[in-house]
């Protein structure tokens, strides 16, 4: 017997969905959830911490005046998340550019697998 | 209505992180959400499409359970609903495991070290058989399930049995995750006309939860807990020590109970049933018969039997049986359980399901989270299907050997 816990629960997991990495796509949504939940609760225990020691953090955010400086850091952070966050989409309107299809790509494969 | 339970910490349960403790809040959490908000859309959800879809396609409505699960299993909406409860379990077992897998050397130690306190015996059999309806899935998805794999004795599985329960029943069950032994025990008291057990077995005990009270409220009575899990019981026995109980734990099956005849004067079990066989079920009640002293009671509490509800209910409840490795669940509710506590010997007149109410509210304001007024919404909801636990009361089936 080892010093850890089993981890896998004994029997067949069912799939909930016709396509099945959506079964694993909904359960890393699900865990990152939980990490934004965790991360919520965690600044929620700085603020009341500082609060306790007479600094109230909760106060300072809500009266907080962004300089330019940090409209513009906040502006660029936000439109670099909303970039990854679609970077399929981005790619997808590359390869519209770029006329680059699914066929052109196996056609790549084969030309380069002779020349 | 906030759900705000909290769990009350006892010297058998491991110390969360503020991280840990924020998932299993989560977790927690995550459940309440499903059942308030995403489960009573399901109703909805069937009889405006997914009914209809089958109709279409069968050219009849959809007539039992069975058939509202095949209109069901292809809609997006319940697929959600489904892909999401069965997540919110998995995260909530790895949830807790992280603290115990950080703790559990310090958890076997305090586990000895309480056992000690606990004057009542620990008994472990040896080449002892777990039987294949606890051993052939892990119940309730939770990884290693009762009993473990073979050897396995670690106290762990109790541990997070323990911390796990309370976040699945999402404390409705109280800070010690103890309401369905209370309410039979307030039953016993206050319905069965000063019956006053000296000598009491709960069957299918795991940690003891449901057990505790008996001691509790019947101080003088000898209180037996049995269960087949070794790790189970070997936690249950340290953490009635922890909170200053003398309990006596067994490992053992209540297919074949190791006590004379006419040993017990109460016997009970508390969401036991189904998690058996078919071929179980007769044998416990049959045992239970036999064990019980003239006069004795034998009283289960578990969910109400199906011929009891309509098809959409028994549907929801079903899920049960498909996607949180409850194997029994479904058939369970289709057993006749006065029969077969006719055919175990009891006397047909002293037979009958009756509801042992929440205790619930005699929780409020004694715990951290319990207020008043939630205690009470817990206890004053319909019954819904797929929410943890009935409101009003659990469902209790009673006999009396005479």
């Amino acid at each position: 017997m080892t010093d850890t816990m089993i981890r896998n629960a004994q029997g067949k997991r069912p799939s909930f969905y016709e396509t099945p990495p959506l079964d694993q796509m909904m359960s890393m949504i699900m865990v990152l959830a939980e990490e934004v939940s965790v991360l919520a609760d965690h600044v929620d225990s700085l603020e009341r911490v500082a609060k306790d020691k007479g600094l109230d953090l909760a106060e300072g955010v809500k009266s907080l005046k962004l300089d330019q400086e940090a409209l513009e850091a906040r502006e660029a952070r936000r439109q670099a998340f909303l970039s990854r966050l679609f970077y399929l989409m981005r790619k997808e309107a590359a390869e519209a550019a770029a006329h680059e299809t699914a066929d052109g790509f196996i056609q790549t494969i084969e030309e380069i697998a002779v020349r | 209505m906030l759900n705000t339970f909290q769990q009350a910490q006892h010297d058998m349960l491991p110390v969360a992180t503020p991280d840990e403790a924020s998932r299993q809040e989560f977790t927690k959490s995550l459940k309440q959400f499903i059942q308030s908000s995403i489960l009573p859309g399901l109703g909805p959800v069937y009889r405006a499409r997914a009914a209809k879809k089958f109709e279409a396609e069968t050219g009849r409505a959809p007539a039992d359970r069975h058939d509202i699960r095949k209109a069901m299993v292809p809609d997006p909406y319940f697929q959600h609903y489904a892909a999401v409860n069965r997540i919110s379990q998995e995260l909530l077992w790895d949830s807790v495991i992280d603290s115990i897998d950080a703790q559990l050397p310090d958890l076997k130690a305090k586990a000895e070290a309480y056992s000690a306190k606990n004057p009542g015996k620990l008994m472990i059999p040896e080449n002892f058989q777990v039987p294949r309806y606890v051993s052939a899935l892990d119940i309730h998805c939770m990884p290693g399930g009762y009993a473990g794999r073979a050897g396995g004795d670690s106290v762990g599985l109790g541990v997070l049995y323990d911390r796990g329960v309370f976040l699945y029943a999402m404390g409705y069950t109280g800070p010690d995750n103890d309401d369905m032994g209370r309410s039979v025990c307030n039953y016993v008291k206050r319905r069965l006309n000063g019956f006053s057990p000296k000598r009491i077995l709960d069957l299918g005990c795991t940690v003891g939860h449901s057990t505790l009270p008996y001691k509790e409220l019947f101080p003088d009575a000898e209180v037996w807990a049995m269960d087949v899990a070794e790790a189970q019981v070997r936690y249950g026995h340290a953490r009635a020590g922890a909170m200053g109980y003398e309990v006596n734990f067994v490992q053992g099956n209540a297919e074949a109970i190791d006590f004379p005849d006419g040993h017990f004067d109460l016997v009970v079990s508390h969401i036991l049933l189904h998690e058996t066989s078919g071929k179980a079920m007769p044998k416990i009640f049959k045992e239970c018969q036999r064990v019980l002293a003239k006069g004795g009671f034998m009283i289960h509490a578990d969910l109400p039997p199906f011929d009891l509800m309509d098809p959409f209910t028994q549907f929801i409840l079903d899920n049960e049986t498909y996607y949180n490795n409850e194997p029994f669940w479904g058939a369970m509710r289709e057993m006749d359980q006065v029969q077969l506590a006719k055919d175990a010997g009891f006397p047909a007149e002293t037979i009958r399901f009756d509801t042992a109410p929440m205790a619930v509210m005699e929780f409020a304001q004694a715990a951290d989270g319990y207020s008043q007024e939630a205690a009470e919404a817990v206890n004053d909801r319909e019954f819904t299907a797929g929410e943890f636990a009935p409101g009003g009361g659990w469902e209790v089936l009673i006999a009396q050997k005479l």
